[in-house]
């Protein structure tokens, strides 16, 4: 992991961004090598900023599992070799805000990725599919944009507390 | 980190985070079980769709011979996994010993 200091969130997520003790405008980010061996560092890292940041610890664990589903994600199908992913981590009156930007990849929108029929039985069921599918449960918004120039990827998730002011 | 094993006859225990990076080895350890086996997940803290992939694996295997695996004290992070992905339809699970 290569830890950043505080980094300016990104403009679509910059209209809420204040840290709810200290009103910052910043981010915490780091960057992880796409690889497996990554997801303990990301998982310390959310922590981390979690306990920095006064963040409600019941959000940890739904927030950690979507920030897994999503980094491996872009493990298994961002090809090979390319630039560290970078994941940043924004408190927001009412919620928290986390984005993980890709480099070097190709098009594909994980919020149009097919929904899983929870409901078939167990000769039914395979296990592909389920981590987006946890990741649209767990969180209160799910967002993807693409640069097709710098063939970057940048996916969003928010969690905010009931009633705390989803946009 | 995870941590898996033999806790008497039938019963495996797990504990930590089943997560990507752990699934593999929960993998290799639940391919050695056989018949009906309880899962003593009461120390297990996390899972992702990695490790509930692990679980399915097991279950579909252990149900082709007329066996099958059971969960036991599921933490509420886990049973709320366990009920988003509809797992809590496809597993026996009891409360904690």
């Amino acid at each position: 992991m290569q830890r950043g200091s505080r980094t300016q969130q990104p403009a679509d997520l910059r209209g809420r961004a204040a840290n709810a003790k200290s009103r910052s405008s910043e981010a915490d980010s780091a960057r992880f090598a796409p690889q497996i061996g990554s997801l303990m560092p990301l998982m310390v890292f959310a922590a981390e900023v979690f306990a920095r940041r006064g963040l409600p610890p019941e959000w940890l664990a739904p927030v950690q599992l979507a920030m897994e589903e999503l980094f491996t994600n872009m493990v298994k199908y961002g090809g090979e070799r390319r630039e560290p992913v970078l994941v940043q981590i924004a408190v927001s009156p009412g919620g928290v805000e986390v984005t993980l930007t890709d480099h070097d990849v190709a098009h594909f929108d994980v919020t149009q990725a097919p929904a899983v029929d929870i409901s078939r039985p167990l000769h039914e069921r395979e296990p592909g599919g389920l981590g987006l599918h946890l990741t649209r449960r767990l969180v209160d918004r799910l967002q993807y944009s693409y640069d097709p120039q710098r063939r970057e990827a940048r996916i969003a998730f928010r969690k905010w507390q009931a009633g705390g002011g989803q946009q | 980190m995870m941590t898996i094993e033999a806790a008497g006859e039938g019963v495996v225990a797990v504990a930590g985070r089943l997560d990507a990076a752990q699934a593999p080895a929960a993998e290799v350890f639940l391919n050695g079980v056989q018949g009906t086996v309880t899962l003593d997940a009461s120390r297990l803290d996390y899972i992702s769709s990695a490790g509930l992939g692990v679980l399915l694996k097991t279950q579909k295997r252990l149900a082709g011979s007329g066996g099958k695996l059971r969960l036991r004290g599921l933490s509420k992070p886990v049973r709320d996994v366990f009920a988003y992905s509809g797992f809590d339809q496809i597993f026996e699970i009891e409360p904690a010993a």
